[in-house]
């Protein structure tokens, strides 16, 4: 073939240096019958005619093999990109206005990474660059307008449209990435008044305070030099909130009213002080705290772990990338434990505004169903593509998270507890041990990621902190690491998230005490980055190992087809070293860099639990209707269309999914799936989170939240002797300054919220394996200040020695008796009933942990003697909404004595109830009422005895039974019908639709 | 006491079902192994020692451009007639989810033929949702295929985005009953907007067959959505047809 006669030339905007290609892949069937608005992908091809010959009909056969499916569809294509004739042909079909949306430059863009993959193995070279986007046409100009707002993400994309009626069109052309030459590191001079340090720190994003500022500066005046650019943002990403936990390890003043205490670090206090307590009962718990998951023992062979991050500042601004980040950033997370852990289950929980709330004027904050629509997708891929079940998730609206949205995203994983004849639960880097990293390019992506999520979200939040995944990518990684592993090839590994190669490798430096890396080698998707650039980009799907056999592992890299390089190794000589053409850049004392940062001192003032108004409305008679409405609010109806949306049962070991049932409707308490698929034992997972308590004491949130997540567990028959915990605060700036004038609140909020959750730990036996902590949730810019209801997110995880053995929360035979069993009080602060009514109280209900614990253990004996058919728990919507659920996910109904639902409620008002005299007889209280540790049980009849033997000592109340007519009926003391729901009312009401259930684009 | 039948379970660049699929089949009576694309590729004498060879569920490739396409062209390129000689000696293909999308890129279905046109593709959902859901799917009384014996009315999970199949409007009346009736298991109800419902696809000699259901989620009652209900002296009908699969080996 004669190649050059074939040659592309000339029809490009620069025709010296190289050729565009535009694509289109358009249905075979054209624009018959075409619709108003009509999508398809489009491409652009760059070929660098500097670099390459190639031969146009090999390219040409090329493009159409791998971008069309020569069935149905046609492969448009415009040499030169001019694109002319498609709009003769556009206008000739009716339509007005076409737009194209490609993403812009430097943005991940998976498609066309595959689509450049596939043209290679079909022959065409390599230097060849794709980019994908979407094209769009539209037959009139509103729908033109309307469809710039529903498809365009502006952080992302760049979005044009164009009138098919113009002449001569401007079409978008290749999103190239254009970089300034790279700027030898900087010598930033740290001789400046304290005034200026701020300045500094703000200026370059270090998000530093001042008492850091001045401690680098002394630092280096005993060095008798300035830091590199490199080193002071290494410093400020080391010792940002985000990866420090300054908070939480702060030295805090405590007043508490009248009384003074000082606490020593909440972490050490409340978070770690329990666990450790514990661990000496517990021998399960082999690794907290330490890594980046916490590891408990399952078998004699296998660990599992967990870890919970949140992603709330980038899934503010860019909702997808965000949540798709997220969940690929804690299975590296897993991935990076020990020696390297399989992902095997993700759980996601998400606060959000309730989607018709809306701010004007605030254009960097997004619209409600915006960000809920993003995220779920986000979510659907970072799940589904990675072969990871989200097994179980959460999701509650609450007006306070138009602040910002809060994105948890965890992940469980198994790891061996030998590998290659060490403990596979820790790390064995040694001297001389090479660094090798694995896994996408490092690009600008998320620079200054670690730093920015330590602010609130302002007006000029950098762009940089837009990031895609890559799950493809992930998933080969992740594939190449396990098998590794199992090599021995692995000597230690971590995940570069937050911070980058400077977070990841100056973490393992601590293990040997030292490591030199070499930039030169860090291969990147686009020259001119500088070197400070290159060491803090956040740049996805990266692994940092090291390894004793780096030849075996790069060669074994290429088998998974994942890139893997060399870049440096592992010393001791105290210093975190960084090179680049042999030229130190950077050379950061370990011990300055880890240990030098100074402990900030806080104060906390607590003056009593708000004192609001009892703002309780008469008793309203129509239970059915608010029944009805409960059951369509927003926190509780039915999350169908989300889950279906989800893979919750890949890799084969799925139990209890998110909704079972014959008819696949019972919202199941918790998860339970099997690690391993030929043993017997059930791993469970559950969450809990109550924010809507924390305006009225913090303290009782976040107990009510443990509550919350032992009770799911316990429900589906997890042993709550067997439960850990990790618990992931999301909190609204505690530093008091001039402009938070409320942060000694909220900080003893925080205090609170923590001694709270050490008294439940300890009460229940339930340690804590690992933890988070998000801390500025707030938005401002400089007219609105908002901030979120401070929250507490805990996840369970436990074990149920036989998954045969399982429990799920719907009815399951007429007959059945049902029982309502408690150990706690009620209250209307705080519940569903309250809000819809619009009421307030301040009688908020108690729990008291001990008598909760007994309740569960009790429960479980009961399940694990066979004798409790099914188990919900009582939360949103109290007693009503409960009973709705079991019957919509058993299609079976119940009839329940109004009398003795009165009776087992009034035994829950508190004495210090001022409204308990009228409560008592109130049977919306007893319906809808609201109040931790409660569970709805239902016993076959002749397990009566048996049943009602093992709850001895708790409060157990028969209320009904389980009916075969499809109804919940409530009948008075004489057996007469006070009212009734049909089960299709209430399957109607509760299978309102959320704004989740998106079409793919 | 015979011999365990063996089979080769493929995996990486996406693939994601691939130790529950090894799980399954061993359940079945198979020897079932691991083999990794790149291994594949490099050295296709691997599949004269198997008689089945399983084309797990997962995201090949992100399912990027269209699901299954990317890796059915690694694959086609260079194995293409392996692919062939191993059908053509009468070994076993299964293709599960995404499986069953490369094979009917890769025109291993519904002809298993190096000559014949593409006839079907597996489009995305006509609700345009990617949906984990347990179906109800009848098997064809007409279709006396070896892989869903005795097995009339069976339960498994969907979970796809692109899992209608849609014809080629080029093909002839007689072409579209062939495929008919080369398609051994529909949905009871339309839940994708697949062509006649169907779910699943076998090649003209009955031996490749590719499926959207999972199979292999299966295998144990305490994975179907409602297991305490169902009688549970019924074998789960995953495992039924992963143990169909052994008896076809087995009788060669």
């Amino acid at each position: 073939m004669n190649v050059a006669a074939n040659k592309i030339v000339s029809e490009t905007a620069e025709p010296e240096k190289s050729a565009l290609i535009a694509l289109a892949v358009i249905a075979k069937d054209g624009f018959k019958n075409a619709a108003d608005v009509v999508e398809f992908p489009i491409y652009w091809i760059l070929i660098d005619k500097n670099e390459e010959t190639i031969d146009s009909s090999i390219l040409k056969q090329a493009l159409a093999e791998v971008l069309a499916d020569s069935l149905l569809e046609n492969l448009w294509s415009s040499f030169g990109g001019q694109r002319q004739e498609w709009q003769t042909v556009f206008k000739a079909a009716g339509f007005g206005f076409y737009a194209e949306r490609q993403f812009l430059p430097g943005v991940t863009d998976n498609l066309a990474r595959t689509v450049e993959e596939a043209l290679h193995l079909k022959g065409v070279p390599p230097s060849i660059k794709v980019a994908s986007g979407r094209g769009f046409l539209f037959k009139k100009k509103q729908s033109a307008e309307e469809g710039m707002y529903k498809f365009f993400h502006p952080l992302a994309d760049r979005f044009k449209i164009h009138d098919l009626a113009e002449g001569e069109i401007k079409f978008l052309q290749f999103p190239a990435v254009h970089l300034p030459e790279v700027k030898e590191p900087e010598i930033i001079s740290l001789d400046l008044n304290d005034q200026e340090l701020v300045e500094l720190s703000k200026n370059r994003l270090l998000a530093l305070n001042l008492a850091e500022m001045q401690a680098i500066k002394k630092h280096y005046q005993g060095l008798n030099k300035w830091p590199t650019d490199v080193e002071l943002e290494v410093i400020a990403q080391t010792w940002s909130e985000h990866c420090k936990h300054k908070i939480f390890s702060a030295k805090i003043s405590y007043r508490d009213k009248e009384k003074k205490t000082t606490i020593d670090s909440l972490y050490k206090t409340y978070i770690q002080g329990p666990t450790y307590e514990l661990m000496k009962k517990r021998d399960d718990l082999l690794s907290v705290f330490e890594d980046n998951s916490g590891v408990i023992r399952w078998t004699e062979e296998q660990g599992v772990c967990f870890k919970v991050e949140t992603h709330n500042s980038p899934s503010a601004l860019e909702p997808y990338g965000g949540a798709l980040t997220g969940i690929l950033g804690v299975n590296r997370d897993v991935l990076g434990t020990g020696l390297g852990a399989r992902p095997i289950f993700n759980t996601d929980v998400f606060c959000f505004a309730y989607p018709s709330e809306s701010l004007a004027k605030r254009p960097k904050l997004l619209p409600a169903e915006t960000i809920i629509k993003g995220v779920r997708k986000g979510v659907q891929d970072g799940g589904n593509k990675s072969g990871i079940p989200t097994v179980n998730g959460a999701v509650v609206f609450h007006p306070g998270y138009r602040a910002k949205p809060l994105v948890f995203c965890g992940t469980g994983g198994i790891l061996p507890l030998t590998v290659a004849g060490k403990s596979g639960v820790e790390k064995h880097t040694k001297i001389q041990d090479r660094i090798v990293v694995v896994g996408g390019r490092v690009g600008k992506d998320g620079i200054h990621g670690a730093t920015f999520s330590s602010e609130a979200l302002h007006e000029g939040s950098p762009v940089s902190a837009v990031q895609i995944g890559d799950p493809f990518t992930q998933k080969r990684v992740s594939d190449f690491v396990l098998e590794a592993r199992d090599r021995g090839l692995i000597t230690g590994i971590t995940d570069n998230g937050a911070g980058g190669l400077s977070s990841s490798i100056g973490e393992m430096a601590r293990i040997t005490n030292g490591a030199t890396l070499i930039l030169d080698n860090v291969p990147l998707k686009y020259p001119g980055l500088s070197d400070y650039e290159i060491v803090i980009s956040e740049s996805q799907e990266r692994m940092s190992i090291s390894t004793d056999r780096p030849e075996e592992l790069l060669a074994l890299a290429k088998k998974f087809n994942v890139e893997a390089c060399d870049l440096g190794e592992f010393e001791k000589h105290g210093y975190f070293k960084i090179l680049r053409s042999g030229k130190t850049v950077a050379m950061l004392d370990l011990q300055f860099l880890h240990k030098g940062a100074p402990r900030l001192e806080l104060e906390a003032e607590w003056q009593g639990p708000a004192s609001l108004p009892e703002k309780i409305g008469a008793e309203n008679s129509s239970y059915k209707t608010m029944l009805l409405a409960l059951l369509s609010h927003p926190n509780v109806c039915s999350r169908e269309s989300v889950i279906r949306q989800y893979d919750h049962e890949v890799q084969g070991g799925s139990v209890v999914k998110p909704l079972m049932g014959r008819n696949q409707k019972a919202a199941c308490d918790a998860a339970v799936i099997k690690p391993i698929l030929d043993r017997p034992e059930g791993l469970v997972v559950a969450n809990g989170l109550c924010p809507q308590l924390s305006k009225y004491d913090a303290r009782l949130m976040a107990q009510c939240a443990v509550d919350e997540a032992v009770r799911n567990a316990v429900c589906v028959g997890a042993n709550p002797k067997s439960l850990v915990l990790l618990d992931n605060f999301c909190w609204t700036d505690p530093v008091f300054t001039d402009k938070n004038p409320e942060g000694k609140f909220k900080l003893a909020q925080l205090v609170r919220a923590c001694q709270g959750l050490a008294d439940s730990v300890y009460a229940y036996g339930t340690p804590l394996i690992s933890g988070k902590d998000s801390m500025k949730n707030d938005f401002d810019d400089g007219v609105v200040r908002l901030s979120i209801p401070p929250t507490l997110l805990v996840s369970a995880m436990g074990k149920i020695d036989d998954a045969a053995q399982v429990v799920t929360m719907e009815f399951k035979n007429p007959g059945d008796l049902i029982y309502i069993v408690s150990a706690a009080s009620l209250g209307f602060a705080g519940s569903l009933v309250a809000d819809i009514a619009g009421w307030d109280s301040a009688n908020v209900p108690e729990i008291d942990p001990q008598e909760a614990a007994l309740l569960y253990e009790q429960t479980h004996e009961a399940i694990k003697a066979g004798l409790v058919q099914s188990a919900h728990d009582l939360s949103d919507g109290g007693l009503g909404v409960a009973l709705a659920e079991c019957c919509i996910g058993s299609e079976l109904g119940a009839r329940l004595q109004a009398e003795k639902i009165s009776t087992a409620a009034a035994a829950c008002i508190p004495d210090s109830n001022v409204l308990a005299a009228e409560l008592k007889k109130r049977l919306d209280f007893a319906l809808f009422a609201e109040g931790p540790a409660r569970l709805l049980v239902s016993v076959k009849p002749e397990n009566k005895a048996a049943w009602e033997q093992i709850m001895q000592g708790i409060s157990c109340v028969q209320i009904g039974s389980v009916e075969s007519s499809a109804a919940l009926v409530f009948t008075s003391a004489e057996d007469k019908v006070l009212f009734s729901v049909e089960l299709a009312e209430m399957l109607g009401a509760w299978e309102t639709l959320l704004p989740f259930a998106e079409e793919e684009s | 006491m015979k011999r365990r039948p063996k089979a080769a379970v493929l995996y990486g660049d996406g693939i994601n079902c691939h130790n529950e699929t090894v799980h399954g089949l061993a359940l079945a009576g198979f020897d079932a192994e691991l083999l990794h694309t790149t291994d594949l590729m490099a050295n296709s004498a691997r599949l004269s020692s198997v008689q089945l060879l399983a084309m797990p569920g997962g995201f090949s490739f992100a399912d990027e451009i269209a699901s299954g396409k990317v890796l059915a062209l690694k694959l086609k390129d260079k194995l293409k007639n392996t692919f062939y000689d191993f059908v053509d000696k009468g070994n076993l293909v299964i293709g599960i989810c995404n499986g069953f999308q490369i094979l009917v890129q890769m025109g291993l279905l519904p002809d298993s033929n190096p000559t014949a046109a593409r006839a079907v593709s597996l489009c995305h959902n006509s609700h345009g949702r990617f949906m984990n859901k347990w179906v109800e799917l009848e098997v064809d009384k007409k279709n006396q295929s070896g892989f869903f014996l005795g097995l009339q009315s069976i339960h498994l999970p969907v979970r796809h985005g692109e899992g209608r199949l849609v014809l080629s409007p080029e093909l002839t009346s007689t072409a579209v009953e062939t495929v008919k009736k080369q398609s051994p298991l529909r949905y009871r109800q339309d839940i994708n907007g697949s062509y006649d419902r169907i779910a699943g696809l076998l090649n003209q000699k009955g031996n490749v067959l590719g499926l959207m259901p999972h199979p292999e989620a299966f295998v144990r009652w305490e994975q179907h959505p409602a297991g305490h209900k169902v009688n549970r002296g019924e074998e789960p009908h995953g495992l039924s047809i992963l143990k169909n699969a052994a008896a076809m080996v087995n009788q060669g």
